[in-house]
């Protein structure tokens, strides 16, 4: 990345420099303190099936507690198994999913929800009728981009919104079919 | 690395926000004295996160700084970081996405994150994407008090 102009630069007469040398290493603090959030991260990463190698690999801890991460994850829905030999795992997005509804449901009271939902409804219309089909499913970016002389970046951002707010509807809605005495008794859901 | 996938096109539609990793990028980044702030909007399924660096690593021109995070679930990514100044601004980017002019890696480098950017390749890992790029910005801000 560029140095700062000069014209940008502290007057060392009166400015004081921060103290650099005292702050944390980047590497440290994004991986957390935990071995467990190094084993959630990397199953966070796992876009595809991974071994338990694989997820040693990216945690960096050993394969023997790779395995024993990765079966517990699996017994609370984090990871799902996909195939049996080599066994190889994948991130659970239907368990993520599930897990932030039951969130919403906490933090939230119903009419918040609902007011939420209907943002969000109206985010996926305007969306929908902007791009003219039914579903981002259909939409092939390089395609759409061309035909419709837009750039494949600005294409790629609007149907990300897109997605994400068609996963934001999906949430809330689920969020909202919970039973739910507005916070008093959420515990019992579960 | 290309923008194309292995059938020669790019790939279908794209991806929702990851909300999952920004939660955990929040608590990260939310844990170090570098940023005085984090926000998220909306807040119960954020789009990005707004990382606003602490201004005492900044001389008086510049009014502000910040760092947005982007993050989805096949892995693109969209990094920004911004500076206000007294006199313009400056602006940096860090991208993984579909382009036409540009690989899925590339970045967009100041005064004005200009497109194109340049072709590169980020580390597969999203933590050493994050760490490498602060520790860029650690870089730039050094520069400041030379």
């Amino acid at each position: 990345m560029e140095e700062p102009r000069p014209g940008l630069k502290a007057d060392s007469e009166r400015e004081r420099a921060p103290d650099f040398d005292a702050l944390p290493s980047p590497e440290e603090f994004v991986r957390g303190e935990r071995t467990r959030d190094d084993f959630f991260d990397a199953v966070l990463s796992l876009d595809t099936p991974g071994t338990a190698k694989d997820v040693a690999e990216l945690a960096g801890h050993g394969v023997d507690a790779a395995r024993e991460y990765l079966d517990w994850f699996e017994r609370m829905g984090i990871v799902t198994q996909i195939t049996e030999s080599p066994a190889t795992y994948e991130r659970n997005q239907e368990y993520l999913n599930w897990r932030r509804a039951q969130k919403l449901r906490e933090d939230y009271d119903t009419a918040e929800l609902l007011e939420f939902l209907k943002t969000e409804s109206e985010r996926v219309d305007a969306l929908q009728t902007e791009f003219g089909v039914e579903s981002p499913e259909q939409i092939v970016i390089s395609r759409y981009a061309a035909s419709s002389d837009q750039s494949i970046e600005k294409v790629w951002e609007r149907l990300a919104a897109w997605k994400t707010a068609r996963r934001r509807v999906s949430l809330l809605e689920r969020a909202l079919s919970i039973e739910s005495g507005d916070g008093a008794d959420l515990q019992s859901v579960a | 690395m290309t923008g194309e996938d292995e059938n020669g096109s790019f790939p279908l539609s794209g991806a929702p926000v990851d909300f999952d990793r920004l939660d955990e990028i929040r608590e990260r980044l939310g844990s170090d004295s570098r940023f005085s702030q984090i926000t998220e909007r909306p807040e119960f399924a954020p789009e990005r996160l707004i990382c606003v660096y602490d201004h005492r690593f900044y001389p008086k021109r510049v009014r502000d700084a910040s760092l947005e995070v982007a993050w989805f679930e096949n892995g693109d990514f969209s990094v920004h970081y911004h500076e206000d100044h007294v006199d313009g601004e400056f602006d940096h980017r860090w991208d993984r996405h579909p382009s036409a002019h540009n690989s899925r890696d590339h970045i967009h480098p100041g005064p004005d994150a200009p497109t194109p950017g340049d072709d590169t390749t980020h580390p597969v890992d999203w933590r050493d994407v994050l760490s490498m790029v602060i520790s860029e910005i650690d870089g730039r801000q050094r520069g400041f008090w030379d």
